[in-house]
């Protein structure tokens, strides 16, 4: 399979994720947003240096893992390469701040050291709550759910058709490739005089797709704004998901 | 009893002024016709269908859907009445589930959500494929796909029925069952086809066009039974009458 194959296979998956009937998946969507949004103000607002107070809130990802039945190393694998940037972040840290705050025998643990740790764990709690809100939720319904707190249907359409329209252009992408490796068959990757050219029919024909897609959409009465189905009414455990998560991180934050 | 009409007069169509794709169409079609619109490539097939939907409007001459005239005004209420079937159903299908795509006809007009699952429901029925109703779309087969697009229009509830290619890529079971429905249909139907055994099979009348005029206009069997008719215009007999020319 390749890369291209392999991005638009995960994204696929993600879709089937989102689409099992599992009970994180039967929760209101506008619940598992407000929690998420909620989860990450709590956990950017702790203290730069307050690493054991930080580590308290992994309780939301680990929990939703296990009981929304998760794979986590899946999850690991998907983000093989954004978690290590996101823990860049925080790199310098201990060179500019030396200050000790302890020490473990002759190891001295410096407050640079602590901010780093903070910062990275924060990255990686905020990817992890994302990709929990995506795997449990379908595109159409976050965008139900942005609707529904009237952020305006110019962005949601936005977020939709961004979404729907990575797949088009890594199919295309598949498609351009496959061709040029068919004809280059010694070759390895693609060589830097064809770049230019592959990447103007790439945009060309995205733009072709794009607009076929568009007049689909049209002829089938689009007029600027998705509708996204029946309402979803709030149940009773919809709002104990969210007083339970919301008490729990107010606890968390103020212990 | 309402008698839907498409109605063109001395059409012209071009992309750029020195290269005319369509020349002085003129034609009608009445409730219930079932019109194959044959040609070589380039003929203008695509082009017309796609006029007689609105996605190209700067055109000359008359085009009247059920006498109201195809502009710009008028174009949300005339596509409400035309299905446009895709000669690429990856373009056609755009939602990540069966039921979703076949629902955002109906949404978009604001139906009730009872409303909308029944015409999903009646329109994956009407084509024997509510099994495929959750079905991721990337999941589908290209036979499956064409069948999908075609329940995407029908839960327009449209009395006209578009399509441009509908046999193509399929295989030859998805093909005979792809006939068998649209022969169930009793809209008023123009298929764009060069599959012209499929369109003997379903139409009852051909236009046939080249360089974008229309050469003939008349009886499906007495076109395409027309060998040097066909020929001179790039295209053969149907196979069936392959071997039995004198038709």
């Amino acid at each position: 399979m390749s890369k291209l194959d392999r991005a638009l296979y995960e994204i696929h998956q993600m879709d089937i994720l989102a689409d099992r009937d599992q009970w994180l998946n039967r929760i209101h969507p506008l619940v598992k947003l407000i929690v998420t949004a909620s989860f990450l103000a709590v956990t950017l607002s702790f203290h730069k240096y307050n690493f054991t107070g930080l580590l308290r809130m992994g309780v939301y990802p680990i929990t939703l893992f296990i009981l929304g039945d998760v794979s986590f190393s899946d999850a690991l694998k998907r983000f093989r390469i954004v978690l290590p940037l996101v823990c860049f972040v925080g790199l310098f840290n201990p060179v500019f701040d030396r200050q000790p705050v302890t020490a473990f025998g002759s190891f001295v643990v410096t407050a640079g050291m602590v901010s780093m740790a903070t910062l990275m764990l924060k990255g990686v709690y905020s990817v992890l709550a994302a990709y929990l809100l995506i795997a449990s939720t379908s595109i159409e319904k976050i965008c139900y759910a942005l609707r529904l707190i009237h952020i305006p249907a110019v962005f949601v359409t936005q977020i939709l058709l961004t979404y729907r329209y990575i797949s088009l252009l890594l199919e295309e992408a598949g498609r351009i490739t496959d061709a040029y490796a068919l004809r280059a068959p010694n070759q390895k990757g693609i060589h830097f005089k064809v770049w230019g050219s592959l990447a103007g029919q790439l945009l060309l024909r995205s733009m072709d797709r794009a607009d076929a897609v568009y007049q689909s959409m049209v002829l089938r009465g689009y007029r600027g704004e998705f509708y996204y189905g029946a309402k979803t009414v709030f149940r009773t455990k919809d709002i104990a998901y969210l007083i339970i998560w919301s008490v729990l991180f107010l606890l968390l934050k103020i212990i | 009893m309402n008698r839907i009409q498409i109605h063109l007069e001395h059409v012209n169509y071009s992309y750029n002024a020195s290269h005319p794709v369509l020349k002085d169409i003129t034609f009608s079609a009445q409730e219930h016709d079932a019109i194959g619109l044959i040609g070589a490539n380039g003929a203008g097939k695509t082009t017309l269908l796609k006029l007689l939907v609105g996605l190209n409007l700067n055109y000359e001459g008359t085009i009247r859907i059920d006498h109201t005239l195809v502009e710009k005004s008028a174009l949300p209420a005339l596509r409400e009445k035309i299905g446009y079937v895709f000669q690429d159903s990856d373009s056609q299908l755009f939602m990540s589930t069966v039921k979703e795509d076949v629902a955002f006809a109906p949404r978009n007009y604001r139906l009730s959500e009872d409303e909308v699952n029944r015409r999903v429901e009646h329109a994956l029925k009407s084509i024997q494929i509510e099994h495929l109703k959750n079905r991721q779309i990337y999941t589908l087969s290209g036979g499956e796909k064409k069948l999908v697009s075609i329940a995407t229009i029908l839960s327009m509830t449209p009395d006209i029925i578009l399509m441009d290619e509908p046999t193509i890529a399929l295989d030859p079971g998805n093909r005979r069952r792809l006939i068998h429905i649209l022969n169930g249909f009793d809209h008023l139907k123009i298929i764009a086809s060069h599959d012209l055994d499929m369109i003997l099979d379903t139409c009852s009348r051909v236009i046939l066009m080249s360089e974008g005029q229309i050469i003939r206009d008349g009886d499906a069997k007495e076109i395409l039974s027309d060998k040097e008719l066909l020929e001179k215009h790039g295209l053969e007999l149907p196979f069936c009458m392959q071997g039995n020319s004198s038709l």
